[in-house]
């Protein structure tokens, strides 16, 4: 379980919340506190006030991949392989190791095609792709997305949706803006302000939203 | 009559190329295509700022024009949002009054968040009429309520051409033709909802509406939600 007990971070603001494992997507108008949300969740940065804990750790001593809306911001190597091995070198893995979780990790993401390019020559699925298979290669507990699928198209969306699925992550969390893929959750959370205004299933969330731009045109078929 | 033909042209880089042809007319157009497909590449060229390998563009009584580009920091000019105000020939104070950024006008538009600054951008770009205007993925980075207030100003607009490049999905304005951009070459599919039944990049909304045996009449918000309610009926 995930847990926010009296979370404070500038304008957000959590009394408290849990989340249970599998895929929790947070939704809401820009400014309202997702990003910030997401960055507490993976330990980028820590709470002014208040705990955040991933089955009773901090999220700075759990296993976590993280996946940002524009990839080229956390790229670090020129090569597509070299990107993806990363998180296993900076461990010392020994190389015939790393080398065959590339592969592997590869393979399930359907992007071995692309180990020998180059990040900067590919296309934004194709980088968020990259980024998704880094994240996933050192089988993080927690795997969260920050408005990953802003810049993709339609085609791209479904292979890295797959990934997700596919990934093991104990617990998925992801912000959109498209609620067609806030449907596929287990848990929805509405950002409004910095609080948390609607949390459950999207069966609970949805109809609050009615008459709104975030309410899924074909929720109702 | 405004107008702007395409005459079978192209170009090409390592691993792709794109090929268009086809005449543009007053009014709302969507091009579609995946990402990597060319979709930024053809706007560019549309507006003069990539050279043509091949072909020629004829611009017909076209004399304002402009783009606006993916990622709105490319554009900015300004220290602070009133300069960049300006650089667009727009009153800072009406301008960021009508965005909810009242108040900021000695920021500098890079300390905006991303939702902030492209809102801003387009409402620069929008201020001002053009007779061909180029919009490469206006809806990126915009909350889905930013989305609807966008489409709403795009269905307004009564003067020129103006062409939007995206691969969204589920928010999108009434457009009087769409393209797509299928295995590197643009491709007319019509007018809606005609259009619907050669559109590859068609939304999966429509097309389940579309299996529903509801086809919406465009592909606006209120045209979806009003196909929504037929299957109610």
């Amino acid at each position: 379980m995930i847990t926010a007990e009296f979370l404070h971070y500038r304008n957000l603001k959590i009394d408290s919340l849990s989340i249970k494992p599998g895929i929790t997507t947070v939704i809401g108008p820009n400014g309202s506190g997702k990003t910030t949300f997401l960055k507490l969740c993976a330990g980028i940065i820590a709470p002014e006030s208040g705990t955040i804990m991933i089955d009773n750790l901090p999220p700075r001593e759990t296993e976590i991949g993280w996946v940002n809306e524009f990839p080229d911001r956390n790229i670090l190597f020129m090569n597509v392989f070299d990107e993806i091995a990363s998180p296993l070198r900076f461990r010392f893995f020994p190389c015939d190791e790393i080398d065959q979780d590339v592969r592997t990790c590869s393979e399930a993401l359907g992007i071995t095609s692309l180990l020998k390019r180059s990040f900067r020559d590919l296309s934004g699925g194709e980088k968020v792709l990259v980024s998704l298979a880094a994240a996933l290669v050192h089988n993080p507990g927690v795997l969260i997305l920050d408005e990953y699928d802003s810049h993709l198209d339609e085609r791209s969306l479904t292979k890295i949706e797959q990934g997700i699925m596919m990934s093991g992550a104990r617990y998925v969390i992801r912000s959109t803006q498209q609620m067609d893929t806030a449907i596929r959750s287990d848990h929805l959370l509405f950002f409004d302000s910095g609080l948390i205004t609607l949390s459950g299933t999207p069966d609970y969330v949805f109809p609050f939203l009615k008459d709104t731009a975030y309410y899924p045109a074909l929720w109702e078929c | 009559m405004v107008r702007i033909t395409l005459n079978q042209i192209s170009t090409s880089r390592e691993y792709w190329s794109i090929s268009a042809s086809g005449t543009f007319t007053k009014g709302l157009h969507l091009v579609s295509g995946d990402v990597g497909s060319g979709k930024s590449t053809l706007a560019l060229m549309m507006c003069g700022l990539l050279p043509l390998s091949a072909g020629n563009i004829e611009r017909e009584e076209i004399k304002t024009s402009t783009i606006s580009l993916q990622f709105p920091e490319l554009h900015i000019t300004g220290l602070t949002l009133a300069e960049e105000c300006a650089s667009w020939g727009c009153d800072p104070y009406v301008l960021l009054d009508s965005i909810k950024l009242t108040g900021k006008k000695e920021m500098s538009p890079l300390t905006l968040s991303r939702g902030e600054l492209k809102r801003f951008h387009l409402a620069c770009v929008l201020a001002k009429d053009y007779d061909l205007l180029l919009l490469d993925e206006p809806f990126s980075s915009l909350d889905c309520e930013e989305k609807v207030k966008l489409c709403a100003r795009l269905e307004q607009k009564s003067q020129g051409i103006c062409i939007i490049f995206t691969h969204e999905q589920n928010i999108l304005p009434g457009v009087n033709r769409v393209w797509e951009i299928e295995n590197g070459t643009l491709v007319d599919c019509g007018t809606p909802p005609d259009a619907f039944r050669n559109w590859h990049h068609i939304p999966p909304v429509i097309k389940k509406l579309m299996v529903l045996g509801s086809i919406p009449r465009n592909i606006s918000r209120n045209d979806l939600q009003e196909a929504v309610c037929r299957i109610q009926e």
